[in-house]
């Protein structure tokens, strides 16, 4: 039992209970918090899995703007406490919610017990992986190879990121303009 | 201009005339008039060239008009000896019909329409005479009927001439029936529907004459040429204006069918043969009674028509079809003679039509009196006319083919100069017995005229040695096998005898019986149970009507009510009613819940993840 | 580090399956859109274990490919959540439902 196993244990202990308070939470600002937290486990998840640069971009793009720009927009729009319930009441819903995760949670466990293993791969030192197997680039750590591929077997993919942003944030421009008498 | 050019020049002109009036002409009586007889003379110029720049071969010449993957319908012509002469008659006839109807049709609101329609009705005409395959003289068929339901249906406001109209394309169209399936039978059997090559494939192999094909085909000659039991049309038919009548219903149209059968002659097997023979026979026989119960001048000639069709078909029946087309081509003209100057009568006596209500005509009328009395003679075959040559040549025919055959045609002339004399002592003689006939005149030149001509016609027509060389081969060709024939003599000599003996007791016992302008019908107060059988014309009209109103209405309405309710309602409505309830079911979907459609992706998730699994 | 390829893919799918419930049950629409995120980070998780087991960079690339569309998705998201609040006055799911059921 190594450190980073117990590690692990922590982590996604951390990230399960904060994922699972974020659902239940009914206030929503309490709600942004927990997915913070939730986004931060993950990220140490990633970095257990020696993906470091995603980790630090987990933390940068998705706990530092998205979450923010959630937090931002439910204070903007300042919804009120009352009305954030759970739907607790209507129980045909709760049913067939219960039923749908009881179902997810089988299949998962499934995967996990009865033969649909996925068998475990070696671990090997990261250093001396060959180039090239696998089919794609060898796995390193470093941000370099992600520059690589991102310029020379993901080009495309990248290019259309870019106007997929591009068009991203014409559209945001146009959904929120307010249209009023003089502004046409 | 070479003979295809001119043959199709003489095919196409009146096409265009009738082009010509639909578009410009249908308000303007007197140019829609001249446009219809121009062509018609252009049509008679055109049949000449052709005729001597043929030289007396023949001229074939086709395109193909149509092609299914291996199936070709072609369009062509084929102008030999006998298409010669029937395209001349045809021209001749129609064009004095043409001037005729200049002076008829005169004072009538719709001429453009007529002549229009007579136009069309010489294109398809045209069509029949001048074909070279089946599909090609089918098409021209149904065409030919059409102009004929256009025309004799011309006085729209009356009852009778939209019925009579509507009775005599539906019961053409029965003949046709026979006639398509024949067509189709004949493709399949031979592999082709032109004429001369299926004449080519039985005489290089006479195993494959069909009787089938041959009774097919002969369907339709039964509906056009008004034979049993297809023959009711031909007497309603006369509600058409009388230059239709003389047209359509006596010299061309109805000899179509008989032109048809002679096109066709090498497929027939002797069975057949000899039915046509019976059915000739019979009608001719049968129409020669039913004529003395009739008042309408017209209706009379009608079932003259009527009868003398039965001889073209029993002359052709006994294996002459030379004989059967002299007959035709002389019947054609005194035929149409009598029609104009029944219409010349009708005319003048202001639309009366009833002969009792005529009489004294011959002074009051001179000309078309004479000429009608001449077509008279040559219809009874008194010696020497046109009608004599070609009724003699029959008889003898019947003579040598058929004992009891030959009686009934004998008796059959006997009728024919009886109640044509009827007609014409009734009519012309004695005293005017109603104001129109009193006042009756003469009719003008337009009318008299081509009265003359065709009066001349009657009376020399028969004489076959003056026609010019290029027509009649084949009238000639059968007129000279008959002379061959063992015990001519004998039988000419006794068809002489028994000839004359018809048209002498025919026309002076009618004489004797009806007397000069008789006011009513003898017969009818002498004997009226005779007459009124006469009159009933063994109730075919009675029989057909209770047929269609009772068996085939019952028939129709279950018809209807299948493709009504079921077809409709079931089929057509169900199929939509199911989709419309997918569509309600599927509506039921949309609820504009979030939540409700998460739940329905979820359960399409799990049916993926079951598939995947291997459940189904 | 003895932890196998598995027990990160229960962690993923735990965690898909939590947003999925966040999904069917809040009725906050920002809620639900930070559920969705949750799910879209579960399958980030998986896909990097599965890369790190197959030794390839693939999964990484693929998932920074995801790091950015969703976020630029949660822009336009909220984008729309906000153009929907001034129409409605309510972010509550119920209330947006315009149709007569």
């Amino acid at each position: 039992m190594s450190v980073l196993d117990i590690l692990f244990y922590v982590f996604s202990a951390i990230t399960l209970i904060s994922a699972l308070l974020m659902v239940v939470n009914p206030n929503a600002v309490n709600a942004a918090m927990a997915m913070i937290v939730a986004f931060v486990g993950t990220a140490a998840l990633f970095v257990l899995l020696e993906a470091y640069f995603l980790a630090i971009l987990q933390i940068l793009v998705y706990a530092g703007a998205v979450m923010v720009l959630f937090l931002f927009i439910i204070m903007l729009l300042d919804v009120d406490r009352s009305e954030a319930e759970v739907a607790y009441k209507d129980k045909l819903a709760f049913a067939a919610a219960v039923i749908g995760f009881g179902l997810l949670v089988v299949l998962v466990a499934a995967a996990f017990l009865k033969g649909f293993y996925l068998p475990e791969p070696a671990v090997l030192p990261v250093a001396e992986l060959p180039t090239g197997q696998a089919g794609g680039f060898a796995f390193t750590t470093s941000a370099k190879s992600f520059g690589y591929s991102l310029f020379t077997k993901y080009m495309l993919p990248f290019q259309v990121t870019g106007f997929l942003l591009l068009s991203a944030m014409i559209g945001v421009i146009v959904v929120s303009k307010k249209y009023s008498e003089d502004t046409k | 201009m070479t003979a295809t050019q001119s043959i199709l020049a003489a095919l196409l002109t009146p096409l265009l005339s009738a082009v010509l009036i639909a578009f410009f002409g249908r308000r303007r009586g007197v140019l829609s008039s001249i446009v219809s007889v121009v062509a018609a003379a252009g049509i008679v110029g055109f049949t000449l060239l052709a005729i001597r720049s043929a030289q007396n071969e023949t001229i074939t010449a086709s395109f193909e008009w149509l092609t299914f993957g291996d199936f070709t319908i072609h369009m062509g012509i084929l102008f030999d000896g006998v298409s010669a002469t029937m395209l001349s008659m045809v021209a001749f006839v129609g064009f004095l019909i043409h001037v005729f109807s200049l002076g008829y049709m005169a004072d009538d609101k719709a001429r453009g329409r007529f002549f229009g329609g007579l136009s069309i009705f010489m294109f398809s005409m045209l069509g029949i005479v001048l074909a070279d395959n089946l599909i090609m003289i089918f098409i021209f068929w149904e065409l030919v009927g059409f102009s004929s339901y256009m025309l004799i249906g011309h006085y729209l406001d009356t009852d009778e001439a939209a019925a009579a109209s509507k009775k005599a394309f539906i019961v053409n169209r029965i003949g046709d029936l026979g006639f398509l399936v024949g067509i189709v039978y004949a493709y399949w059997h031979f592999g082709t529907t032109n004429l001369s090559e299926m004449e080519g494939i039985i005489a290089g192999n006479s195993e494959l004459i069909s009787t089938t094909i041959a009774a097919l085909l002969m369907c339709g000659f039964i509906g056009k040429s008004a034979q049993f039991p297809l023959h009711v049309w031909l007497p309603d038919a006369m509600a058409g204006p009388t230059p239709v009548s003389a047209l359509i219903h006596a010299a061309t149209m109805v000899a179509a069918g008989v032109y048809f059968l002679i096109r066709i002659d090498y497929l027939f097997t002797p069975e057949v043969l000899s039915f046509i023979a019976v059915l000739g026979t019979s009608v001719a026989f049968y129409a020669g009674f039913c004529a003395y119960a009739q008042n309408d001048i017209k209706r009379v000639l009608a079932y003259s028509t009527l009868s003398q069709l039965g001889y073209m078909a029993a002359a052709f029946g006994f294996g002459y079809p030379g004989v059967a087309l002299f007959h035709l081509i002389t019947h054609a003209f005194f035929k149409a003679l009598l029609f104009l100057g029944a219409g010349s009568i009708i005319h003048g006596c202001h639309h009366e039509q009833n002969i009792f209500k005529m009489g004294g005509l011959f002074k009051k009328m001179p000309l078309t009196s004479l000429t009608f009395i001449l077509g008279t003679l040559a219809l009874c075959g008194v010696y020497g006319f046109s009608g004599f040559y070609s009724k003699d040549a029959i008889l003898i025919a019947a003579g040598f083919e058929s004992g009891p055959l030959f009686v009934l045609l004998v008796i059959g002339a006997f009728l024919t100069a009886g109640y044509m004399g009827r007609l014409v002592w009734i009519t012309f003689f004695g005293k005017s017995k109603s104001e129109a006939a009193a006042h009756a005149h003469e009719s003008g030149l337009a009318m008299t005229v081509p009265l003359i001509i065709l009066a001349v016609l009657s009376v020399v027509g028969g004489l076959t040695q003056f026609w010019p060389e290029q027509l009649g081969g084949l009238i000639r060709a059968d007129l000279d096998t008959l002379h061959h024939v063992e015990g001519y003599d004998a039988m000419h000599l006794k068809v002489i005898y028994l000839g004359t003996a018809a048209w002498v007791v025919g026309l002076l016992g009618a004489l004797f019986f009806y007397g000069f302008g008789a006011k009513e019908d003898r017969l009818e107060t002498k004997a009226g149970p005779i007459y009124g059988f006469l009159a009933g014309r063994l109730w075919f009209d009675e029989l057909y009507n209770f047929y269609v109103a009772n068996i085939q209405q019952r028939v129709a309405e279950l018809l209807g009510f299948i493709d009504l309710v079921i077809i409709k309602g079931l089929i057509v409505r169900g199929s939509a009613g199911v989709v419309g309830a997918f569509s309600i079911c599927a509506k039921a979907l949309h609820v504009g819940s979030i939540h409700n459609y998460v739940y329905w992706f979820l359960g399409g998730l799990v049916l993926f993840m079951a598939a995947a699994a291997g459940i189904f | 580090m003895s932890i196998g390829l598995n027990a990160f893919l229960t962690i993923a799918g735990l965690l898909f399956a939590i947003g999925f419930l966040g999904v069917i049950l809040r009725k906050n629409t920002l809620v639900i859109y930070m559920s969705l995120e949750l799910m879209l980070n579960a399958v980030n998780l998986a896909l990097v274990s599965f890369s790190r087991f197959n030794n390839s960079m693939d999964g990484n690339l693929f998932v920074f490919f995801i790091i950015t569309v969703a976020a630029a998705e949660v822009a336009l998201g909220l984008a729309i959540i906000v153009a929907l609040f001034r129409r409605r006055q309510s972010v509550m799911v119920d209330d947006l439902n315009a149709l007569s059921r």
